[in-house]
């Protein structure tokens, strides 16, 4: 059996700090306690690209990149329902594209009951759920292939992407379609922010949930998240002005503290 | 400890053929049967239930294996479940196997339905057919009966079409897109490199150092600023030095910036599903009937 990574104290201690944090903030938002989100114009884009296709009366294609079952598909799921939702109410077709097969069956059901939410269940088709391929570039083609042949008004590429997602874009740019992009990783932020109308960054994309819905839920979550990571930066600072101070000669009190907590 | 005794006795391989063959048929009959079971008794509220529960065990088993302190035995770092942890990615990856049958089920029926209707496209539909079912036998073929080739170098027959389809076809069409990137490239930075603002003025003016710096080209055009001697401080001016400084001092803490605010994403989103706190986005429907209310474009954005 193959050997494992395990964590050690001070790594528990910082784990539960920031879980703790992020699960009061939700309490206190599921506990009515108003929480302020500034403005996110990528996100705020997805209205706008679907009522470009409404008012154009042609579908949308939704990308959610090649991830299978993990945290950054089930979030572009999780803006999928939102989008699947808004199309709804304005009787607008989405098309989803799928690279996974174990994604094909979560992907249906968030979409359908993102139809059967709004009361337009029979709106709902299977066919528009596909699987596409599960090679990156067959899946890239077959995306083409449908913006092309669908000619799709709007197109959405949320989730994990790598070398595809030019030729993506690309082409749904050349197919003039509106073009609304989100993925966490960095290295794929500056082709999408070239070809792209509206791109959501870093992680502006998890924030992308609650910004859509405005559940408590959500939306304390993304408080607390950015309570952690204004911790975090505290941190990073307070370790800047100890090297800088110390220059790796850490006085005994902080050695033996480090120690205790099993730091390395 | 009853914990590892237990993963040994459930884990073991098998003795041989026939006791593989039993704990195969065992498995995919006691599945079924949980299966039927809870198709037929469990209402959407059951199933809801069943959805959390395994979501938060799954979980717990892979968080605990993590955090639980550990002691040496036969030189790796383990506890009382890290013989539960290989067992289990096991067990994730079957389950994603049998998704491929959906997959395929998907696509014969997007594919199927364009055919029947001989609809525009449908000649495209056969093709994708012909495709799957060719590569689908002569895959299973070369995979029973893999030969050597002949004194000559020739392959018997299944095995050299399988050849020509996956090697002589299949590859270079994948690398013939991948070499597209190129020119996709080129056209992305074409626009991306416009100038059209400060912000873009100064984005240009960064990439083309970087760009310089990473050819010859670019060092010997500087290559005149000393590097030593009293003017020796002008030798950060040299390209190659301010392109390395552009990457190391601005590029990498703003890539490191943006995937520490990641990381503390997926945590909270992790939680939130660990924990089944993100109600309706996945299991039900979302608690709030309306969705122009809660669009981004609603008044409480500011």
């Amino acid at each position: 059996m193959a050997s494992f990574e395990h964590a050690n104290w001070l790594l528990t201690l910082i784990f539960l700090g920031m879980s703790g944090t992020i699960v009061a903030s939700i309490l206190l938002a599921q506990r009515g306690r108003g929480m302020f989100i500034r403005r996110i114009p990528g996100l705020s884009a997805i209205e706008e690209a679907v009522g470009r296709a409404t008012e154009m009366g042609r579908p949308m294609y939704f990308s959610p990149g090649l991830g299978s079952i993990d945290i950054t598909t089930l979030q572009a799921l999780s803006i999928l329902t939102h989008v699947v939702r808004l199309a709804a109410t304005q009787a607008t077709r989405v098309i989803v594209g799928t690279a996974d097969s174990t994604l094909l069956p979560v992907a249906e059901e968030s979409v359908r009951e993102a139809y059967t939410s709004v009361g337009r269940q029979e709106m709902y088709r299977p066919e528009d759920v596909r699987f596409v391929s599960g090679d990156q570039f067959a899946y890239a083609l077959g995306s083409v292939g449908i913006m092309s042949r669908e000619k799709a008004a709007s197109n959405f590429y949320f989730g994990q992407f790598f070398a595809e997602a030019l030729i993506l874009t690309e082409n749904g740019r050349a197919l003039g379609a509106l073009q609304v992009a989100g993925t966490p990783d960095p290295t794929q932020i500056p082709f999408f922010i070239a070809t792209c109308d509206y791109v959501v960054i870093g992680d502006e994309y998890y924030a992308a949930s609650a910004y859509l819905t405005r559940e408590p839920t959500l939306t304390g979550s993304l408080v607390g998240q950015d309570i952690v990571k204004a911790a975090l930066a505290a941190l990073m600072v307070l370790g800047i002005a100890g090297a800088t101070l110390w220059a790796g000669h850490a006085p005994h009190f902080l050695a033996k503290f480090m120690a205790l907590l099993g730091a390395h | 400890m009853p914990g590892p005794l237990l993963a040994a006795a459930l884990f073991a391989p098998a003795a041989n053929r026939s006791d593989l063959l039993l704990r195969l048929f065992a498995s995919v009959v006691l599945s079924a049967v949980l299966l039927m079971l809870a198709h037929k008794f469990l209402r959407r509220r059951g199933r809801r239930v069943l959805i959390v529960a395994v979501t938060f065990l799954g979980g717990l088993l892979f968080t605990l294996e993590y955090f639980w302190p550990t002691h040496l035995v036969k030189g790796r770092q383990v506890n009382f479940l890290t013989d539960w942890i290989e067992p289990a990615t096991i067990a994730l990856s079957i389950i994603g196997a049998f998704t491929v049958g959906l997959g395929v089920h998907s696509l014969t029926q997007v594919h199927g339905r364009l055919l029947l209707r001989r609809r525009p496209g449908w000649h495209n539909s056969l093709a994708f057919f012909i495709s799957m079912v060719a590569m689908f036998v002569l895959v299973l073929w070369d995979f029973s009966a893999k030969a050597k080739p002949s004194a000559a170098g020739v392959l018997p027959f299944h095995n050299a079409v399988y050849e020509i389809l996956f090697n002589g076809i299949y590859q270079p069409l994948i690398a013939a897109t991948f070499s597209l990137l190129a020119f996709y490239i080129a056209s992305a930075a074409y626009r991306a490199f416009r100038i059209r603002s400060a912000e873009a003025a100064l984005m240009m003016a960064a990439a083309f150092i970087v760009m310089l710096a990473q050819v010859p080209l670019g060092a010997w055009l500087t290559h005149g600023i000393p590097q030593a001697g009293p003017l020796g401080y002008l030798g950060f001016f040299r390209l190659e030095r301010l392109g390395d400084w552009i990457m190391k001092s601005w590029n990498s803490p703003a890539q490191r910036g943006i995937t520490f605010g990641v990381a503390v994403g997926a945590l909270a989103m992790s939680l939130r599903i660990w924990l089944s706190l993100e109600r309706g986005t996945f299991f039900s429907q979302q608690p709030e009937a309306s969705v122009e209310g809660n669009s981004a474009g609603s008044a409480t954005e500011s």
